[in-house]
């Protein structure tokens, strides 16, 4: 096999055992630094010779260890997370930055430091709108996660080291955004879940690792004769996170799912980081205006007190109208991992702009577990047969 | 010609056989139970039997229900969800919300020219299901076919606080030692279970017609509640079991005739009745 046609098998190898690469980097002597949310600048991390390492919880774990330290009426991702942590999963992690992207994490995020014993722990804060105040807070609060880094490693974060960090990872997103565009044909080129098995895969690795792994994975798609099959409808996957092969698979065995807007997914290589003089200008405004997740509240206009509710959503959801016709999406299914608030109050309206574009929708709930797949199939499958 | 649906719910196995007119020759209902859930084939043999039928008859099978998938001689597999919508409009053709309250799950669906359209199910536990019913039922010492009759007695209004099946189980031994009557804690069970189901039907804005379905709407007294928790009229099939199964066959009767009038060779399982591996 040449490398060209290797990138999938490697992609699924590294997803079926993430920490592998990390592991190995760090008995050479690197650190390694794990994240659980998508708002964590990894450039500034890479820019120091840092190993992201984007942690998620299992699907197969039952959730005990977390018991002794959360609520079981919280965030069903966070329990998880934390459950792995608690149970050494990560202990190989040198340092771990969480973020105030919603009050679960930023809870979470004192009971993790209190609990574990990592040499390096850093909470970043963050506001969850977007105006030029909020920019310029996440700034500084950027400015402050610089200066524990710099501490950690010894090592001053200038903008020299923190510009080519930037471009690598704009590179990144670049090539998975090329990697989306091949799903476009009917049947896509990739599947939902080989899509999970490449972005689960480059969150494992360095940058440069993954973006020779997205050339691979990239040129050996473009040719090959094996891909997914036609299925009666294209899909798009809306969620907090889906990012286990055996959840895609209960939506891919009768449609194809071509675009999703999830952890696991495109949403942390969305668009481009600006190259701005101070690079903490250029992140804090990426982070804050171009990941679209829904922790971050899209307000139609400043100061705007007069309500307009179609304004309203279309500045919140309209980059969606876009996609579902250039991708030629029939359905969309809103995934709700259960207890997680900012995608539950974000789903009626989001039905609602849904509606006025055309595209029917179905809002599922799930425990982020296995035993949670059967139900769920059932209503995915009704869907399907609803729209197709 | 003829054809087949099969519906294995949680709780109850059932069969329709219809020919080309949508008339049924034969239903059949039995337990699934953990015994008979494998034995799909039996109760599809004794409803052959009773339409004089053989397995070599049936044109096209659709199985549907909790245990659609592994029913080996089935040709076709499509949600309950489906086939409810389908077989509620074949019986009452102004529906256009359909409420099923089964044995684990309650389902509203919304029909739009006799198709599925949009639905809402309940969340995975036992609250707003038949097992609600079942499991407060042994807790007063009542037959389940006893509750609706009995409810209708009730003269003093009991509002339980509890959604949660085991806790409502709790709540009912308290409302048993207060001395409350056993009319009034029914009626109260039912208006609870049917406040619960109305909320998740009314996600989907009920309109007229609203047909309800599934074991549950057998209960005289859970067919008041849901009414006054509606606030509008309901329809009940004469069988309201059935409706998934019949459903079923009218779907597979549609596909075999759509695969016939574009001239296709529809592909069908080995006419074998074998057992089904559910769960397997």
């Amino acid at each position: 096999m040449s490398d060209e046609s290797k990138g999938l098998s490697k992609a699924q190898e590294i997803y079926l055992n993430r920490s592998q690469r990390a592991k190995e980097l760090k008995a050479a002597g690197k650190k390694v630094i794990g994240y659980p949310c998508v708002y964590v600048p990894l450039e500034m991390l890479t820019a120091l010779d840092l190993i992201p390492y984007r942690t998620y919880g299992d699907i197969r774990e039952p959730v005990t260890e977390t018991d002794r330290a959360l609520p079981t009426s919280f965030c069903s991702i966070m329990r998880t997370c934390l459950d792995c942590a608690l149970k050494g999963k990560d202990d190989f992690l040198d340092g771990m930055v969480t973020v105030h992207a919603c009050d679960p994490q930023e809870k979470t995020a004192r009971v993790w430091e209190s609990y574990t014993n990592y040499p390096y722990f850093h909470f970043i804060d963050m506001l969850s709108t977007i105006r030029p105040e909020s920019i310029e807070y996440f700034k500084s609060q950027l400015n402050d996660f610089r200066k524990t880094l710099e501490a950690f490693t010894g090592q001053k974060l200038s903008a020299d080291k923190l510009k080519p960090a930037i471009k690598a990872h704009n590179q990144q997103r670049a090539l998975v955004q090329q990697l989306y565009e091949l799903t476009k044909p009917a049947p896509p080129l990739i599947s939902g879940t080989e899509l999970v098995q490449v972005v689960k895969a480059l969150m494992s690795l360095p940058v440069a690792e993954g973006n020779d792994l997205l050339n691979q994975v990239i040129s050996e798609v473009k040719s090959r004769t094996d891909g997914p099959k036609r299925k009666p409808a294209r899909l798009l996957i809306w969620s907090s996170t889906l990012d286990d092969t055996d959840i895609m698979q209960v939506f891919e065995a009768k449609a194809n799912v071509v675009m999703d807007e999830t952890c696991g997914g495109i949403r942390a290589y969305r668009g481009s980081v600006k190259l701005t003089p101070d690079p903490l200008d250029g992140l804090a405004d990426y982070y804050m205006k171009e990941i679209t997740c829904a922790r971050t509240f899209r307000q139609a206009t400043l100061g705007e007190t007069k309500k307009d509710y179609k304004k309203d959503i279309q500045s919140r959801f309209g980059y969606l109208k876009g996609i579902v016709r250039d991708w030629k999406i029939n359905g969309a299914i809103l995934l709700l991992v259960r207890y997680c608030d900012p995608f539950a109050f974000e789903m009626p309206s989001l039905r609602d702009y849904l509606d006025s574009i055309g595209t029917p929708s179905t809002y599922i709930e799930y425990d982020y577990t296995i035993g949670a797949l059967a139900p769920l199939k059932t209503r995915v499958e009704a869907f399907i047969e609803t729209i197709s | 010609m003829h054809f087949a649906g099969i519906d294995i719910g949680s709780t109850m196995t059932k069969v329709v056989l219809i020919d080309t007119a949508e008339s049924i020759l034969s239903s059949i209902k039995g337990p699934t139970g953990p015994e008979h859930r494998r034995l799909a084939n039996e109760v599809m043999r004794t409803a052959l039997e009773q339409a004089n039928l053989k397995l070599d008859d049936i044109s096209y099978i659709v199985a549907t229900g909790y245990g659609r998938v592994n029913v080996p001689f089935a040709d076709d597999q499509i949600t309950e969800l489906s086939c409810h919508a389908r077989g509620v409009y074949s019986l009452f053709p102004n529906v256009t919300t359909a409420i099923d309250i089964g044995g684990q799950d309650a389902k509203c669906m919304k029909i739009k020219k006799g198709k599925l359209f949009d639905f809402a199910m309940n969340d995975k536990c036992a609250a707003g299901t038949g097992r609600f019913l079942e499991v407060t039922a042994a807790t007063l010492g009542i037959r389940l076919e006893d509750m609706g009759d009995n409810s209708l007695k009730s003269t003093k209004k009991i509002q339980l606080s509890n959604l949660c099946t085991i806790f409502a189980q709790h709540e009912v031994v308290a409302l048993l030692s207060r001395g409350e009557k056993l009319e009034d804690i029914i009626a109260g069970l039912h208006d609870s279970l049917a406040s619960r189901v109305a909320a998740l039907a009314q996600r989907l804005k009920v309109e007229p017609d609203v047909v309800l379905t599934g074991g549950v709407a057998k209960n005289i007294g859970m067919v008041k509640a849901m009414k006054e928790n509606l606030g509008c009229e309901l329809f009940v099939p004469e069988e309201p079991l059935l409706t998934g199964a019949i459903g079923a066959a009218i779907l597979a009767k549609e596909i075999y005739a759509k695969a016939a009038a574009k001239g296709e060779t529809i592909s069908t399982k080995p006419r074998r009745l074998e057992k089904a591996t559910f769960f397997s």
